[in-house]
């Protein structure tokens, strides 16, 4: 095995393997993160509620989300007439990049980084603002109401969210004096930063599930009131895409949470990339838990919430914590 | 280690990820059944034949949210330099420009909920 990589790295250098490996092992992690996450989100949905979910195909239902999306793949792809056409077929294509784009600064162990951008957060906070612009496209292409209502609150959503995100962020950078996250991993050595900074923390939190569109903020595909929001003309293999960029994002979010507050890959005995796992796979647990505990929240209290909470907390946060690096 | 070459995987990745999103929609392209009912292409509202078309004019409440978050998110961009160029202990000239920025970006926050940018109000009132 080691004389195999021996060659590779000789044939093609170092820089490009690294990038080619890291290509194939995340495409592989976004697909079974994915297919885990359907499974995990219907598991906890049913045990919260006292139903067991998922159980008939394969042990513990584990098989299902396999089935479910061979079954999208055979499934009637339907452009309505109405749609326009390029913006239709272009929603999917554009929700997708940010999402493939944020794992190449994510270090999931020491060493096991695809590369160490210096502006490494700046790369995934830039391209995620992709993201919306992907929710307004399909909203608007689909020329169907629901769609376009749902793509409205989606942009008031980013718009009231991406600050208290961007200066919470912030709040760890100035510690740090770094914007590549390995150095801000690094930098944790000692002590966890969600120590020094719980208010950064839970800021970050809150915005990040805003900007995922999961509950308590999930108005732009709020099922009840929107039957599924911007995705509402996605059907078969369109409507999967949507999902899983969806469940990707989700998992982005606890990684950049983990590597911001939570110490990153460290941690005793066990190898980096475990430690990471656990710790992101438990934020998202949290994720999918807020969605059985909270009712949505209304669209004014959502936009204020933020203006009027977020951002002045965010601010006496960022100027107590500039003053208490200069004592 | 120059721009190009630190820059070129998310170039990678992005290309990737457009293959990666068309790739199964081709498939289900060529393999899914088609079919061809009289209302299988129709805008979907609930049931009913589509009222009129979704592209109209339609009131955004939220839209000085809007310019005040253009305001904001610029002048939060131009902190990340500052983040990074921001020495520990001593200098305490960097925390006072910090606070003036912060409580000038402040001010405006101020100033819109001052104006009652935050109220809202019932339209039948």
């Amino acid at each position: 095995m080691t004389d195999v990589l021996k060659i590779a790295v000789e044939a093609i250098g170092q820089d490009t393997l690294r990038v080619i490996l890291g290509l194939i092992g995340v495409l592989i992690l976004v697909v079974i993160n994915a297919l885990m996450l359907t499974w995990a989100e219907r598991k906890v949905a049913g045990h919260m509620q006292r139903r067991i979910a998922a159980k008939e195909v394969g042990p513990f239902g584990l098989i299902q989300p396999i089935a479910d999306s061979l079954k999208l793949l055979g499934k009637e792809l339907i452009t309505p007439m109405k749609v326009d056409r390029v913006l239709y077929f272009l929603a999917p294509v554009i929700c997708f990049i940010p999402v493939l784009v944020s794992f190449v600064v994510i270090p999931f162990g020491e060493g096991l980084q695809v590369r160490d951008i210096n502006v490494g957060i700046l790369v995934i906070l830039a391209f995620s603002s992709l993201s919306v612009l992907s929710i307004f496209i399909a909203g608007w292409g689909s020329n169907n109401k629901y769609s376009l209502i749902g793509a409205a609150r989606s942009v008031a959503q980013n718009i009231a969210y991406e600050v208290p995100l961007l200066l919470s962020l912030l709040i760890v950078v100035i510690m740090v004096g770094s914007l590549s996250l390995k150095d801000i991993v690094e930098a944790q050595k000692g002590m966890w930063f969600i120590l020094y900074q719980p208010i950064a923390f839970l800021i970050y939190f809150i915005a990040g599930v805003a900007e995922t569109n999961r509950t308590p903020f999930d108005l732009p595909e709020a099922e009840s009131e929107l039957v599924a929001g911007f995705h509402t003309e996605y059907s078969g293999m369109r409507f999967a895409i949507f999902f899983l960029a969806e469940y990707t994002n989700i998992m982005i979010i606890s990684a950049v949470a983990t590597t911001f507050f939570l110490g990153g890959y460290l941690g005793p005995y066990l190898p980096g990339i475990v430690w990471f796992l656990i710790k992101t796979y438990f934020l998202v647990f949290v994720i999918l838990w807020f969605r059985w505990t909270f009712p949505r929240v209304r669209f004014d209290q959502l936009l204020n919430f933020s203006w009027k909470i977020l951002i002045p907390v965010s601010f006496i946060n960022l100027i107590v914590t500039g003053g208490i690096l200069k004592l | 280690m120059d721009t190009i070459a630190d820059f070129y995987p998310v170039l990678v990745f992005a290309i990737v990820a457009v293959i990666f999103t068309i790739a199964p929609v081709v498939i289900s392209y060529l393999i899914a059944p088609r079919t061809k009912g009289k209302k299988t292409y129709v805008t979907y509202e609930c049931g009913i034949e589509p009222f009129g078309g979704a592209w109209i004019r339609y009131s955004i409440l939220y839209y000085i949210y809007a310019l005040i978050f253009i305001a904001f998110d610029v002048d939060v961009l131009y902190l990340f330099p500052v983040a990074t160029a921001y020495t520990k202990k001593g200098n305490t000239y960097e925390f006072y420009t910090l606070l003036v920025f912060i409580l000038l970006l402040g001010l405006a926050l101020v100033y819109a909920w001052g104006k009652g940018v935050f109220n809202w109000k019932r339209k039948d009132q």
